[in-house]
Formats: structure tokens, sequence, C-alpha cells
């Protein structure tokens, strides 16, 4: 920049005396200027450390790798486990992605709350179990009846979008969430029975099959091939999903993507740049609600039934934590957060799993999130010391303290039996070792330093007692949950941008 | 023309109304200063009944308590409000100060995050099966009546007269004190009022208590009136508590209690007069919602927001 | 020449206050035309309307010889209007490039399932996408030039941020550019380089625009017809030097002298 160099110099309100340096010479890179500062703040946000790392050798990798990396353990899966395993670890997870990448495109690409969102996933799955299964009656081969859910789908998410023409987004919130409600409440009751609407012509008709849900749903007949084992159903959907996955990769390059990037961005400005923001929502709405419908049919068919009690606000939030996790507007992420947030529950099924699974992660929280490393050393070994004081304490003074067993058993639940307190009838100690735990979790967030190390020990101990003597108790409800919950708000205040998603700027 | 039936809904939708219109306070005014859905609210709703129940329990039960019944009530709600009011400003500051700046989303979902985690606390703690309030037996259930159609309880006429005087407190403290103004001042422009010497986050926190507290007189109401309380009460109560909000006009303390008594209404002649409704009353309030968004997006009482661009 | 766009009695209020009032207004092709004013005078308001942000209480506003007060805002983009910010609305999270390609939406068909399946059509057409976005940021030099286009927007500096709300803005295939306050918030390197660009794009891009400007150095340098606002009212108008020296001018900007000063 020539003006800050040489020529005379400048008297206020003057016009530079000399000509400023013609535009169209090729720039240089010179610190202090254009390159070097444009590239200061990706300096800044840069990821340190191993997942620096990690994150900048995925980035340059072209996107056909990336593709492989992540179905092909997926492809392989079904090799290397058995019939139950496959479905619970593989299958559900597979579905799920496919859930959650429906999702991302609303809420990760355009940027709406869609909160009735499970609901699209149950009609796929009733509207398929209309149209072929034994309780109706009727029997469609797979490839005529899928596509018609598809598009039966896309058109009720026309609808429902439809309610957001105007809407601010909180307020659509709320909309879907209601339209969620009453697809439950609908379904519950449309069984031609005491509650049901008597409609026109026909009078009361048994569409759902009420509380007692959908049931002899067939099977896929595609083409005349049965799909009738796990394994099949799998590969369908992995399939299904790794297409999405290419398909969704190119969409999110084109002028659609574009389009619903910049509305995500700032509606207003995108509108002023040619983009019609509204027809834009009603198709991220119905993209979000037709995936949502096909993944349906499949769920439909794997369980034989569709029942109200399964599209829930439950499955919203899994789908959500999913959708967040992995980043939000990240295709490949979508994947990793299905398998954390379905595989790790599924751990959490066995109390000994669960156990592994929770001092696991402990652990790794300690170590990740305190620098440098031996404070994480000090906690740890402080802690066990601590335990050990305090159960040598309790023994001693408080006998009842001691005299309780773990649940669950395995080998760290017997060596935790000398470590933990365990009073032979927790009750209510338990639920005011859990307050306490709520309360001593936010004082740790409001001291620094070494403060928080001397904090944190009790802290743990305390962690470890309420699991032990309350959470154990009910792993696969509403521990899970709760696990849900909080993981959500941790995420959320760590790293509101998801694993895989890029950190964003965000007008106010 | 049933009078009877109609009485019967009429108090019974301002009984319910009341209850709802508590609950949408506490949302529009943290809507107000922070433009944020407090998906929590209805589960801070659902602690303040088991508080109050716990109170309860501790002062003897309903069938011999400590004290006079009455004044058992009022200790239940009092320590109801103050507990529940210190657990809204402990979730403020757990999962909502820190993103004040994030992306919108965010918070959003970490309130998403904090409802599941206390429906399930209580789920995990309190068990699934109904707690009883028994009203009956704590201070008994008189009825008035006018003319041989109108009934009306006294637990039904405590419900509809604190409802309305916690809400001229309220809009007291809103007009009337430095806090309240320090309020609005922070709800029209957040940026402005710190740099006016405001402290954002004690105002914040303050209208977290609130709120929070006027959601667990709504608990303890709910508990006296219907009885029964249990851990998933929060979700479909905290639902209608928003749609009150926004239907009387988010933002506005009287759009809140209008609205609240719209709802209440709503679904008491719902169940009363339509078809299938005790079951679909949900439905029909919802409906409602959708006619209001159509209608007039910003609600009864609500202002047009005039976009600076 | 023809009048490409023409405010005709446009009125417009906001609750109780009338922001502009029986305004009329008009740029002929090829024109540069300043709007200035104090603050508070509704320029931006202007552009508010004749965008379709806002809608007309009463007159209309016609361009090209259509009306189009009373259409949504993307069709009247479509139509060839298109306006940069004042306080800057850039795509922050998108590329540079992204954000020009972002605008060509209007005047583009692919649809959502041609991407999906790639087909030909949508893959010629992003061709297209890209060589015009390329395009319209060559238009400013080595400012917006290769190595930047797939940075995101808001490493950019400032100036270059409201450089690329103009090459955005030229992405739409637009025939008029309102520019609010282009120059806003530039040194004077910077202002004089805003200033010939705004030349460039009228000599050799053939622009017509309509400018919000309050550095007047500015507005001499580029208009052919100023226009002055008070209040929402039409003050004057005609050559630089004309309003310049314009007694109502004058009285907005600095005010009335008061009797008593003269002691």
């Amino acid at each position: 920049m020539s003006s800050l160099g040489g020529g005379p110099p400048l008297d206020e309100g003057d016009l530079p005396a000399v000509t400023p340096e013609p535009v169209d010479i090729p720039d240089r890179s010179r610190v202090g200027t254009d390159e070097w500062v444009s590239q200061a703040e990706a300096r800044r946000t840069a990821q340190t450390g191993l997942s620096g790392v990690v994150a900048r050798a995925w980035e340059r990798l072209p996107a056909p790798a990336r593709l492989v990396i992540l179905i092909g353990p997926f492809a392989i899966f079904p090799f290397i486990t058995n019939e139950g395993n496959l479905y619970r670890y593989g299958l559900i997870t597979v579905i799920y992605a496919l859930l959650a990448l429906g999702l991302n495109v609303v809420v990760g690409f355009a940027g709406l709350l869609d909160l009735g969102y499970v609901a699209f996933f149950g009609f796929g799955a009733y509207l398929y179990g209309i149209m072929a299964s034994g309780h109706s009656g009727h029997h469609l081969q797979a490839e005529i009846a899928i596509p018609i859910v598809v598009v039966a789908t896309a058109l009720l998410g026309l609808l429902l979008g439809l309610t957001s023409w105007r809407l601010l987004g909180d307020y659509l919130a709320i909309v879907t969430l209601f339209f969620l409600q009453a697809f439950v409440i609908f379904v519950n009751n449309a069984n031609g029975g005491l509650n049901d609407f008597s409609y026109p012509f026909v009078g009361k008709v048994d569409l759902t099959g009420g509380a007692n849900g959908l049931d002899q749903i067939d099977p896929f007949n595609l083409f005349g091939y049965h799909i009738t084992t796990t394994k099949g159903y799998y590969f369908f959907t992995l399939i299904s999903l790794t297409l999405l996955m290419i398909m969704l990769y190119f969409v999110n390059g084109s002028r659609t993507g574009r389009a619903w990037r910049a509305l995500r961005e700032d509606p207003l400005a995108a509108e002023v740049m040619s983009v019609p923001v509204n027809r834009l929502k009603l198709l991220a709405f119905m993209f979000g609600a037709a995936t949502a419908g096909f993944s349906g049919t499949i769920f439909g068919a794997v369980q034989s039934g569709a029942f109200p009690g399964d599209y829930d606000v439950g499955l919203l939030i899994t789908i959500y934590a999913i959708v967040i996790l992995g980043g939000l507007g990240s295709i490949g992420g979508v994947v990793i957060g299905a398998l954390v947030v379905n595989g790790a529950p599924e751990l959490l099924r066995s109390s000994a799993n669960a156990r592994f699974l929770f001092y696991g992660v402990l652990l790794v929280a300690l170590f990740v999130a305190m620098r440098p490393w031996y404070k994480p050393v000090v906690v740890f070994l402080g802690t066990i010391a601590f335990g050990f004081a305090v159960h040598g304490i309790a023994s001693a003074v408080w006998s009842r303290g001691t005299e309780g067993h773990i649940q669950g058993g395995g080998r760290l639940g017997r060596a935790l039996e000398h470590w933990v307190l365990l009073p032979n009838n927790p009750g209510s100690i338990a639920g005011w070792a859990y307050f306490a735990l709520i309360v001593a979790a936010l004082v740790l967030t409001m001291v620094r330093g070494w403060w928080r190390v001397v904090v944190l020990i009790p802290t743990l101990y305390l962690a470890s007692f309420v699991w032990e003597n309350k959470l154990v108790e009910q792993v696969s409800g509403a521990t899970r949950l709760i696990l849900l919950g909080t993981l959500l708000v941790v995420i959320m205040n760590v790293r509101p941008s998801g694993i895989f998603g890029t950190s964003r700027v965000e007008i106010v | 023309m049933n009078w009877s039936l109609f009485f019967g809904e009429l108090v019974s939708g301002l009984t319910l109304g009341s209850i709802y219109a508590l609950i949408a306070l506490g949302y529009t005014m943290v809507y107000g200063i922070l433009k944020l859905l407090n998906f929590a609210h209805g589960d801070v709703y659902m602690v303040g009944a088991f508080i109050g129940f716990f109170v309860l329990q501790w002062l003897g039960g309903a069938l011999s308590p400590v004290v006079n019944g009455w004044i058992a009530v009022a200790i239940m709600f009092a320590v109801a409000m103050v507990g529940c009011g210190a657990l809204g400003v402990g979730i403020e500051r757990f999962a909502y100060r820190p993103l004040r700046n994030a992306p919108r989303i965010a918070p959003l979902i970490s309130a998403l995050g904090v409802s599941i985690f206390l429906q399930n606390s209580a789920l995990l703690l309190w068990g699934p099966q109904f707690r009883s309030y028994d009203t009956f037996d704590l201070v008994g259930v008189k009825s008035y009546s006018i003319g041989n159609n109108f009934f009306i309880s006294n637990i039904q006429i405590l419900t509809i007269s604190v409802s309305i005087g916690l809400t001229i407190v309220l809009a007291l403290v809103v007009s009337r004190t430095r806090t309240g103004k320090a309020m609005r001042a922070t709800s029209f422009d957040r940026d402005a009022a710190e740099m006016m010497g405001i402290s954002i986050d004690r105002v914040i926190s303050f209208t977290f208590f609130l709120g929070s507290a006027l959601a667990a007189a709504g608990g303890v109401m709910f508990g006296l009136v219907f009885g029964q309380i249990f851990s998933l009460m929060g979700f479909t109560a905290g639902l209608k508590g928003f749609t009150a909000a926004v239907v009387g006009g988010i933002g506005s303390i009287p759009g809140a209690v209008l609205g609240g008594f719209l709802i209440g209404l709503t679904e008491a002649f719902a169940t009363g007069y339509l078809p299938g409704g005790s079951v679909y009353a949900n439905l029909y309030v919802f409906a409602l919602l959708i006619v209001m968004f159509l209608i007039r997006p910003t609600g009864l009482l609500g202002s047009p927001v005039i976009q600076k661009v | 020449m023809a009048k490409l766009l023409e405010l005709r009695d446009v009125s417009k209020a906001f609750g109780g206050l009338q922001v502009i009032d029986h305004l009329n207004l008009h740029v002929d092709e090829g024109e540069i035309v300043s709007v200035i004013g104090p603050n508070g005078a509704g320029k931006t308001t202007v552009f508010n309307l004749i965008t379709g942000i806002y809608h007309v209480d009463a007159g209309e506003i016609v361009f090209e010889g259509n009306k189009v007060s009373g259409l949504p805002p993307h069709v009247i983009t479509n139509r060839g209007i298109a306006r940069t910010f004042q306080t800057l609305r850039l795509f922050l999270n998108m590329t540079v490039l992204e954000n020009v390609m972002a605008a060509e939406y209007g005047h583009t068909k692919a649809t959502v399932v041609e991407a999906m399946l790639q087909l030909p059509r949508s893959r010629r057409e992003e061709k297209r996408i890209r060589q015009l976005a390329e395009e319209k940021l060559a238009f400013f030099g080595q400012r917006l030039a290769g190595y930047r286009h797939d940075q995101p927007a808001y490493s950019l500096s400032y100036a270059n941020r409201r450089r690329l709300e103009i090459a955005r803005a030229m992405a739409t295939n637009a025939r008029l550019l309102l520019l609010d306050e282009p120059a806003a918030g530039m040194n004077p390197h910077e202002t004089h380089e805003i200033t010939e660009l705004i030349g460039k794009l009228r000599e050799d891009a053939g622009y017509s625009i309509l400018v919000i400007e309050h550095d007047m150095h500015v507005v001499e340098g580029i208009s052919d017809r100023v226009v002055a606002l008070d209040h929402g009212v039409k003050i004057a108008e005609g050559l630089f030097d004309e309003v310049a020296t314009h007694p109502l001018v004058i009285e907005a900007y600095l005010g009335v002298r008061a009797e008593s000063e003269a002691v």
C-alpha cells in the first residue's frame, strides 16, 4: 500500500496526492497485510493438539475416501458379529443415521427448528403398515408402497411447513412440537373404537390399531424378493444411507444447498439476494419429511409393526442429539453421532458395561478437559486416596455405610466395593447425594484454577457414590436419558457446533 | 341449554387457565429478555409440585399435619417457590449463561437437555407413580353455589385468586421497582442496558427466579386442585403454558394471563362439548395455536416487531 | 434517457411516525444518483421500500415500466434491482465465492433432484455459476482474487467485506444497484478506490446506480444528480453544487442560525 510509504504527507481532508497503487498489480504476501492477516482467523480457531491433527488430516482427504472410511466399518460389521448385536448396534444405528440425515437437512442446512420430526417417521411406518400388513389386509409390494409413502410424507411435510410461512424460528419449534403430540394422540385413538372420529362415507375405521399398534406388517417384498433377515434389512438400509449421503453431498455444493445455507445465515439478506426463502423452507421440510418417511417404512418392516410408543419425544431427543453431536450440517458427522448416541446407551444395558462406560468417560473427560497433564493425574490419585480414606472412616464409624453390595458385579464392580460407600439401604441418602452432586457441579463451574482441582476430588467421589447407589438402578431407562440430557448441555457449552461442525460466527 | 355443564366447564377452564397463566408468565418473561424458549420451564413447574408434596410429608402428611391445614398450604407454597426460584437461577447459570453469544440453536438444545435431565431425575428419584396431595384431608373441599347451576369450590377460588394476585404483584414489581425497570430495559436492548450500568447477569437471574417461582406456585396449585402429581406432568403443561404465552403475545405480561385463561377455557370447553372431548382436547388447543399464528402472529396483546434493517 | 426506476408519490409510516412522505424519485438508465440527508431522513427506508422489505402505504414504485411495489423481495431482485446493506449482511460462514454464487439463485434453474443425481444440466449450470461469480469478483482486482475465494467471509477485512457485498449484488444480474453507504468506515485511500469503483461499475459494466452516502467527496465524485431528503421529504434535487449550497439542505445538516448567537 504505497500511500503508507512514499509520497508527500497527506493534509487532513485531502485526497492522497500520490495515485494509489493500481489494483491489478499481483499481490505479494506481506507480513502484516492481506493473506497473513486473512488467515489469522483460521489460526485462532484451529484445533490444537491431537484432535487438531486428526481434523486437518480428515479435511485433506478427498470426499470419496472419507465416505469409504465412514461406511467401510459398517459394511464389514455383519460379518464379524452375531445377529443380536447386528440388530441392536448395527441396524438401529443405521436407521437412526438415516433419520438424522434428514433432520440435518432441515436443521443443519436450512436452520429450521423442527421438533415434530419423528412424527414423519411414525407416519411412514404406519402408512406402510396400512398398505402392507396382515392387520389392514392389504399387501402391496415394497417397490410400490415405499414411493407412495415417501411422496405422501413429503406432502405432509409440505402441509406442516406451510405453517412456517411467516414464523420466526422459535414459533415454528412449538408448532412442530404440538404436531408431534397431535400425531401421537391420533395414532393412539384411530382404531375405530370409542374415541375415534367417524369419517364421512366409511364411518369409523381401524387405521392404526390404537394403543396396541398396527401389527403384522409385511416384510419388504421388493420385486418379488422378500427381505426377511436382519442382515438383509441392514444392507438395504446401509446402501440407502450411503446413496443419500452421496446425494446430499452433491446438493450441498449446488444452488439449492447454497440457498439453504444462505437462508440459515441470514434469511433477510438471502431473500434480497434472489433466494425465495419461504419456498426453500418448504423444500427443506419436505426433504426431511420424505427421508423420515422412508426410514419409517424400514423400521415398520423390521419391527413387523408400528407402535405409538416408539414415536415420541424421547426418540426426537435422540435424533437431535445425533445431529448436534455430529455437527449441524455435517453429513459424515451424522454417522459418527449415530454410533455414539446409539452405541453407548446399548452398552449401558448391562450394569457392568455401563460401569465401564461411566468411569471411562469420566476419566477421558478429565484428561481432555484439564491441562496441563499433571492436574488430571493429581485429581485421579487424589480421588482414589480420598475414597479409601472416607471408606475407611465410614467402616469404622458408620457400619451401615458399607454393608451394601455393588449392583451388577463385574471385576471393576468388586474392586469398587472397597472404595465406594455402599449403604445397605440407600433410599433417601442417595436422593440427597444426587442433589448434592448437582450443587457440587454448579460450584465447580464457579471456581477456577487449583480450587477446581480441590473441589473436583470430593465431587468425583460423590459422583461415584450416586452412580453406584442410584443411577445403576435404571441404566436402560431414566439414567440413560439423564446422561443424554447432560451430554446435550455439556456439548452446547463446550462445542456448540458439534464434533464435526465448523465453528460459526453469528450475527446476533 | 345445559347451564350446569356450561358453568362447570367455565369454572374448570378458569381454574386450569390460572395455572397455565402462571407457567406462561415465566415463559414470556424469559423470552422477552433472552429470546430463549426455556423448554425446562415446564419441568420446573413439576419440581415445584413435588417440593410441595414433600414439604407436606415433612409436615406430617395430609391426614395429620403439624400445623393447621391452610398454614401448611402456605408453607408449601413458600418453600416450593423459593426452592424452584433457586433452581431456575441455577439452570440459567449452568445451561444458558455460557451460551449467551452462541448460535441461536445452542441454548435451545441446552434447554432441551435440561428438560430431559429434570424429567428423568424426577423419574429416577421419585419413581413413576402418582403422588397424592390429599387436598380433601388436608384442608377440606367445600363447594359454594350460586343458583342451581353454578358451583365453585374453595380450592378453585383459591387457585384463581392466588394466580391473579401473583400476577398483580409481578406487574407491580415490573412497573414500579428499579429492578423491574432494569428488566424492561434489558428486554428492549441488552447492550444499551448494560452500558447504562445495569448488571445484566443479575437482571436475568432475577427474571429466572421470578418466573420459576411462579411456575412452582402453579405446580402446587395443580396438586391441590387435581390431587395427583407425577414426574412427567411438566411436559404437556409446559407446552400449553408456552402456547398461552404465544397466544397472548410473547413478552406481554397481561398477554400471558389472557392466553393462559384462553387455553384453559378452550381445553375445558373442548372436553365438555366437542366429540372425543378429553382425549382430543390437546388437539383443539393445537388448532387454536395454528389459527392464532395465521391470523395474528404476534399474539393478542403482543406488539408487532419492526425489524430495523 | 428512459426512466429505469421511478418512485411515484410514495409514503410510508411506522406507527404514528411518517417516515417517507409523498416522495418522488427517479433514476434514469445509466445514471448515478446519490441520496443524501441527515440520519433519520429515511434514506435506508427508501431502499427497503424499493427492494420490497417494507410495503408502501401509498404510491407506487415502477421499474422498467412495471410496477414492483408489493412484490416479494426475491421477485424484485429477479426483476433487476440489487442492493448492499448499510450494516453489512454477508453470509459470514460461507466462503467468498459461495456468497457470490448464492446470489445467482434467481436466474438459475437446476432443481434439487438434478443436483442429487448430478445430471448434466445441473453440472453445466454449476460451471456457469462459478464462472460468473469469479468474473464478478475479478472486477475488484486482486482484492478479492483467487486465493481468497475459498476463505470464509468472516475472515475478510472490513473494506473487503464491503466489496464482497457489491460483488454479491452484481451476481444477481441486476441492472440497478442500490449501494447503502458504500464508503462508510473507510480511510481516504479506500474511499478513493470506492469512488473509482462506482464509476467503473457504470462505465465498464453498465449499471445504473442509486447511492446513499454521507461522504461528500464521494458524492461529488460520482453523482450525475443528487437528491436530498430530510424527515422523509425531498428537499432538494439537482447537480451536486446546487444541492450542496441549497439553504434547506444546509439547514437540515447544520440547523438554523439562532438570533442570539450573533453576540
